[in-house]
């Protein structure tokens, strides 16, 4: 689903963010992708749905290569990656509901319809009830989980997350993981951004880690739920100890 | 589908407008000032030529002749004169009727002619002839006759000076069309840099639409239908200034002679539809001019 073959990528200036990075991920998987701080994770993300085009190597995503795809077809590219931004990337003028229901709207689809998905959607994330608020009404916890909302309100065959939960507390966070959890045994392939150890330890599964642009681990983890210093953990266990979608 | 499309296109346009209603109206009122500029001039000329159409379809020349003439001669100058197939009646006008005329188009110089012992107007012969049925080298060839005949004081053409009306209308035409030309290039441009300023105040909004899966028609849609709406906004108030012009001046310019020819009537439905579609084709031009090379968001 999400192959790179030797791919480098490095930033005007010679600032070099990736080094000959290859992993292979198949359809269906999750995996969590760690790394410190400037460990290149986002610049990682980013190539996936080409918001970013590599200096070197090569991007497959769904068989095709990425860098070659025209620039005419990248929306609909995109339109099969749900991202949650790292910096939510909110349209300020438009209201929640308006924000979640972007993609419904081009893809032409009816509003009666349209509400009900985001409604629903929103839901699930708990926002519900703040589909008529603007953005900057929001707390960052709040604009996070609209973001998450958009990403998954069309369906996506994969979903790209960079640092969901960074601005939830601990519990939103745990709900937010079942979350994607919940999706990805639907059949959606996860690639989850997160410098929280916690999260990865706890859950365990495909664990890329990410030093200084290398790719320094590409491992199974077991997960220890025991971990989880929240009543919600076990909530979390069913989920996360089924095998369905979590393992290639 | 293409209707829900569309429909996006246009509410994004108009929260667009509304957003940022100072710029957008500078684009409307200078799409307007071009299209009522433009306008004037059409109006002018329409009711101009209407005018000269009028006349031409009535064209008339007048044989003066001495008085003494006129006894001795005017049969005969009149029998010239009707022999022409073209000829569709001769009028005699004595030259007792001439002054009357004269005195009652101009009843304030009536008391000029008071104590005249003469007749001050010579007498005439009015020829109504139909140009449209011979050429009007054969009808010159006729007038060259006319005059060189000793009998015959001066023939007026009434066409020499319908011919220099029709140059004025020329030339009013033209004129109309270069300032309404660069008018409305000047308004295409405005609309352009609108667009543009929206479009880069807009920039980060744009990339995000992207990033979630826009096209370009879906990025450039909205801005088209933009640019489109102001510049039908600023048709309508083109034509809205004209017909509040003309209402204002028609019935002052009615009790003038100029005024009368050159205000008369409004401009055909199918000019100011011609106006709004001129509009708004200069709105989207714009728009699509402003976008062009722009790599948005
Ligand atoms: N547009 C850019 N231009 C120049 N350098 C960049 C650019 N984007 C990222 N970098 C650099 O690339 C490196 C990796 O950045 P990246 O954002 O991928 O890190 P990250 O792993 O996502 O970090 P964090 O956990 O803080 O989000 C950093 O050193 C950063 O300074
Ligand atoms: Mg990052």
């Amino acid at each position: 689903m999400i192959r790179f073959l030797n791919v480098g990528k490095s930033f005007p200036g010679g600032r070099s963010a990736l080094k000959d990075v290859s992993f292979n991920l198949e359809r269906g998987e999750f995996a969590f992708l760690s790394g410190a701080s400037g460990a290149g994770k986002t610049t990682l993300l980013k190539l996936i749905y080409r918001e970013i085009e590599p200096s070197s190597g090569q991007i497959l995503v769904n068989g095709r290569n990425v860098a070659s795809i025209p620039s005419a077809k990248v929306p609909f590219l995109r339109r099969s990656i749900g991202v949650v931004f790292q910096d939510f990337r909110l349209i300020p003028r438009k209201t929640v509901l308006e924000n979640v229901s972007y993609l419904p709207r081009i893809l032409g689809m009816r509003q009666q319809e349209r509400k009900r998905l985001a409604y629903n959607t929103l839901r699930r994330v708990g926002l519900a009830h703040r589909m008529s608020a603007f953005p900057a009404e929001l707390s960052g916890g709040e604009q996070q989980r609209v973001t998450i909302a958009r990403a998954l309100i069309n369906r996506p065959e994969i979903l790209i997350a960079d640092e969901p939960t960074g601005n939830l507390d601990p519990e939103l966070s745990w709900e937010t993981l079942r979350l994607f959890l919940e999706i990805n045994s639907k059949g959606t392939t996860v690639l989850l951004a997160t410098h929280e150890h916690g999260y990865v330890r706890a859950l365990g599964g495909r664990t890329l880690v990410l030093d200084r642009g290398r790719l320094v681990k590409d491992e199974y983890l077991e997960g220890h739920v025991g971990d989880i210093d929240s009543d919600s953990a076990e909530d979390v266990e069913d989920p996360a100890r089924q095998p369905t979608g979590r393992m290639a | 589908m293409l209707v829900r499309i569309f429909g996006y296109f246009v509410s994004e346009a108009a929260v667009s407008l509304r957003r940022s209603w100072k710029v957008s109206l500078v684009a409307i009122v200078t799409i307007a000032m071009s299209l009522f500029i433009g306008g004037t001039f059409l109006l002018l000329t329409a009711n101009l030529s209407r005018v000269v159409e009028e006349w031409r379809d009535e064209a008339r020349i007048v044989i003066y002749l001495t008085a003494d003439d006129l006894a001795t001669e005017g049969s005969r100058v009149l029998e010239q004169a009707s022999e022409p197939f073209w000829v569709t009646a001769v009028k005699e006008v004595s030259a007792a009727e001439a002054r009357s005329r004269f005195e009652n188009m101009f009843p304030s110089v009536r008391e000029l002619f008071k104590d005249w012992e003469e007749e001050p107007l010579p007498p005439s012969l009015e020829v109504t002839f139909d140009p449209e049925v011979v050429g009007g080298e054969r009808v010159d060839e006729w007038l060259a006759s006319l005059r060189s005949d000793p009998a015959v004081v001066m023939v007026d053409d009434d066409r020499d000076w319908l011919r220099q009306l029709e140059a004025l209308i020329a030339i009013l035409t033209g004129l109309g069309a270069v300032v309404g030309v660069v008018l409305l290039t000047a308004a295409v441009f405005t609309i352009a840099s609108v667009i543009r300023l929206t479009a880069y105040l807009y920039r980060d909004e744009i990339e995000v639409m992207r990033l979630v899966g826009a096209t370009e028609l879906f990025i450039r849609g909205p801005f088209y239908v933009e640019g489109f709406i102001q510049g039908l906004l600023g048709g309508l108030l083109a034509v809205g200034g004209l017909y509040t012009g003309y209402l204002i001046l028609n019935p002052r310019a009615s009790t003038t002679f100029l005024g009368n020819v050159v205000v008369d009537r409004f401009l055909a439905p199918e000019v100011l539809l011609s106006l709004l579609l001129l509009g708004s084709l200069a709105g989207l031009f714009g728009a699509v001019l402003s976008l062009r090379r722009e790599k948005l968001g």
